[in-house]
């Protein structure tokens, strides 16, 4: 019966071969299949992409299922109705190339249907699906694992140096031991990978199993970085190949955070416009901010003052033991300038080997009356010799 | 200290008191004013009376508040009849100015003879004084240039008259007409005649203020100055190094000297001499010898020698017996008196005459 239909089937495959495959509809895809299978009779395509009928049914709705094997990828059962249209159901390759299947017309236990797929794609065989070795729904009793790989990190952002531990959780859901397991783990170019395994021991039925390696950042750059999906393959007792693959994870790395305490010094003058009376007293107020990440040892301030600027109170370069990370000290100064003219405060603040400098500049005018005061000088006696003349000219002044 | 009270009546004796302001300064100019103080050597109080404001406002070195305006407009206009009802009218105000200044020895009245306001204020005035003040009154008065008209040798007259039946202690003359042939123009024979008067007094006031290696004081003064008829007049004359005492001391008495025309010699009642200088230049036999000398032709002759830095200086003040010069002086008055009062009656008949034309005319519209 077997010899009979492979014959016809042969026959049949002959003459398909040789007739063209037209595009059949208004789009771009190609036709790489247009014909009728039974059940359990599949194609192989470009001698990777196998398509085998599973099962077909009439009632309630035309309908077909197909199971769909390729390189690097799992097992896929695709069922596709005869309404589905022929860009409805697509099946993507590990190459990223797609195909579509579109059911014409469903029969008692056949199926007419077309592949569409790229241009240069073939039908490269036939063949017929012994029922043991298929899988899918068939009475004897098969044993297909089926793991679930699930792939954590126990933080999401690291620093450069530090180490992520990443975690598999792989589930077997199906009902045959996996064996052979091959873990293809991604890495990121600079991380290194300890403790990592590239196979694991056979995982029965039902068994869940958790890895864990530790993924070093050695030397990354900071940056928001997408760690690639693990691959798992396996096989079945039967020997059958499958695959699986976990999600994607983001990992954030930052920069290497050195612990060191640094200091910064902002000086403030109390005035008007930045303009001060000589002779008359400001006050400056100094601020040390400690904005590193360490406490600061002992720290010394330095003052620098212009030669005609004086300290009229308050201790201008104090020391202090220690500055806390984000704590600062302040202090205030009164100080009087005696000359007039642009003058520069500089003051240097000490700890450890490092330093750390402000300036804070100001104009210094004389007073109305110092400006004056010569001429108020010379005044005076002329005044009073005016004063005098008018006296006296009053006096005389009949 | 002599307490002196110096009273410039009218224009003439506003600008003589003026002066002796000024010279009181020290004679640094018309500026001293307003840099320096008067220096007068005794107590001297100054007063310039005037009825004429203009002229009051004229004068540069007298205080304001030694001005003392008699309101009655712009002057009297030379009319001594009213002037002299102007002080009667003003006496209390002029004698309470004058009070203000205290008590007083010795009281000069420089007034000219021949306005209105002076030459009538200053008789009634010595009145006035005399019964006020127990102190010697000394008019100087100065007489006009001859020439000034019929009104001013009128008033010059009468004034003189009516100061010496007034009685004060001396009457001390400066005549214009004089001393105009020293100066030049009329201007600078004022203004010389004024100053030559104001040192002078200044002069005496510093004599008889001082203690001297002569005495002569206040007394010596009202004797001199009662010698002959009560008038006098006052000679100057300073040594140029080269000359003795003694000359220096008959320069005074020259003409050129004087300030009234007037033979020291012949018509000298009695004289006063104050003779200033370096004690070097004073040689006090010499001194008492020449005094002695002129006593037997002036008369009593009172000296008074004061040492100071400087040449010797001599102040002669005399009193006269006869003054042919006042004499000559009333008969011009007399006849212009007559002339003034000739024309008068011409004028009032050549006005009656054109009167007459129109008598008994009415005038017809």
């Amino acid at each position: 019966m077997n010899g009979v239909r492979i014959l016809v089937i042969a026959t049949f495959f002959v003459f398909v071969l040789m007739t063209p495959v037209v595009v059949a509809s208004g789009n771009d895809s190609y036709y790489i299949f247009d014909n009728e299978l039974q059940v359990n009779e599949g194609i192989t395509i470009e001698t990777s992409i196998h398509i085998e009928v599973v099962e077909v049914k009439r009632i309630p709705l035309e309908r077909a299922k197909f199971r769909i094997t390729s390189y690097q990828r799992p097992e896929r059962m695709i069922t596709v109705f005869k309404e589905d249209g022929p860009q409805a159901n697509r099946y993507e390759t590990y190459s990223g190339a797609s195909i579509y299947l579109d059911v014409i017309g469903v029969y008692s236990d056949s199926v007419q249907f077309r592949v569409s797929g790229p241009s240069n794609w073939r039908v490269t065989d036939y063949y017929d699906v012994d029922p043991e070795e298929g899988g899918g729904e068939v009475d004897e009793a098969v044993t297909v694992p089926k793991l679930k790989i699930t792939r954590t990190l126990d933080i999401s952002s690291v620093q450069q140096g530090q180490t992520a531990k990443v975690t598999f959780k792989i589930k077997n859901d199906g009902n045959g031991t996996a064996s052979e397991i091959e873990l293809d783990e991604p890495t990121i170019k600079g991380a290194y990978r300890e403790g990592c395994p590239t196979t694991l021991d056979d995982i029965a039925a039902g068994a869940t199993e958790r890895v864990s390696y530790d993924l070093k950042i050695v030397d990354v750059e900071p940056g928001t970085y997408e760690l690639n999906p693990t691959l798992l393959n396996y096989k079945s007792e039967s020997g059958t190949s499958y695959s699986s693959e976990s999600s994607s994870n983001v990992l954030v790395i930052v920069a290497e955070e050195v612990l060191a305490p640094e200091l910064e010094i902002k000086l403030t003058i109390e005035s008007d416009d930045d303009v001060i009376i000589c002779g008359e007293r400001f006050s400056v107020t100094v601020r040390i901010d400690n904005t590193g990440n360490a406490t600061t040892g002992r720290i010394t301030v330095k003052s620098h003052l212009p030669d005609d600027v004086r300290v009229a109170g308050g201790e201008i370069d104090p020391v202090y033991e220690s500055i806390k990370p984000g704590d600062y000290e302040e202090y205030e100064v009164t100080m009087i300038a005696y000359e007039p003219g642009k003058h520069v405060i500089k003051m240097d603040v000490l700890w450890a080997d490092e330093e750390a400098s402000a300036s804070a500049e100001f104009w210094a005018e004389r007073s109305g009356f110092d400006k004056y005061y010569i001429y108020i000088l010379a005044a005076i006696p002329i005044v009073l010799i005016l004063l005098w003349l008018i006296k006296r000219r009053r006096e005389y002044s009949f | 200290m002599l307490n002196i009270l110096v009273l410039g009546i009218g224009q003439c004796g506003n600008r003589i008191l003026d002066s002796i302001n000024s010279e009181a300064f020290g004679g640094n100019g018309t500026f001293a004013k307003y840099y320096s103080n008067q220096k007068f050597p005794a107590s001297v109080k100054t007063i310039a009376i005037n009825t004429a404001i203009n002229d009051l406002k004229g004068l540069k070195y007298t205080l304001a508040k030694d001005r003392f305006h008699v309101p009655h407009l712009h002057g009297v206009g030379a009319n001594r009849t009213l002037g002299k009802k102007v002080f009667e009218d003003n006496k209390e105000l002029i004698m309470g100015e004058i009070d203000k200044r205290g008590s007083f020895d010795l009281i000069f009245i420089i007034t000219s003879t021949a306005g209105g306001s002076g030459s009538s204020f200053a008789p009634r005035l010595v009145e006035e004084l005399k019964a006020a003040y127990n102190a010697q009154i000394v008019c100087i008065a100065v007489l006009p240039f001859r020439e000034e008209g019929s009104i001013s040798l009128q008033n010059t007259a009468f004034c003189i008259k009516e100061l010496i039946e007034e009685k004060p202690n001396g009457i001390l003359l400066v005549d214009n007409q004089y001393l105009k042939k020293y100066a030049g123009d009329i201007k600078s024979a004022y203004d010389k005649i004024n100053a030559t008067t104001a040192r002078r007094l200044l002069f005496l006031i510093e004599a008889l203020n001082s203690e001297m290696l002569m005495v002569t004081d206040l007394g010596d003064l009202k004797t001199v100055m009662n010698g002959g008829v009560g008038i006098g007049t006052m000679g100057f004359y300073e040594s140029d190094n080269g000359n003795t005492v003694k000359a220096t001391i008959l320069g005074s008495f020259k003409p050129s000297g004087l300030l009234f025309p007037a033979n020291v010699y012949t018509e000298g009642a009695r004289a006063m001499l104050i003779i200033k200088g370096s004690k070097k230049y004073l040689d006090l036999d010499l001194i008492n010898k020449t005094i002695e000398e002129l006593s037997t032709e002036v008369g009593q002759v009172f000296k008074g020698v004061l040492v100071k830095k400087g040449p010797a200086k001599v102040l002669s003040l005399f009193t006269l017996n006869s003054i042919p010069e006042l004499d000559r002086l009333y008969a011009s008055a007399a006849v212009a008196i007559r002339t003034e009062k000739v024309k008068r009656e011409e004028s009032k008949k050549q006005l009656d005459n054109a009167f007459a034309c129109i008598e008994e005319l009415e005038p017809i519209y």
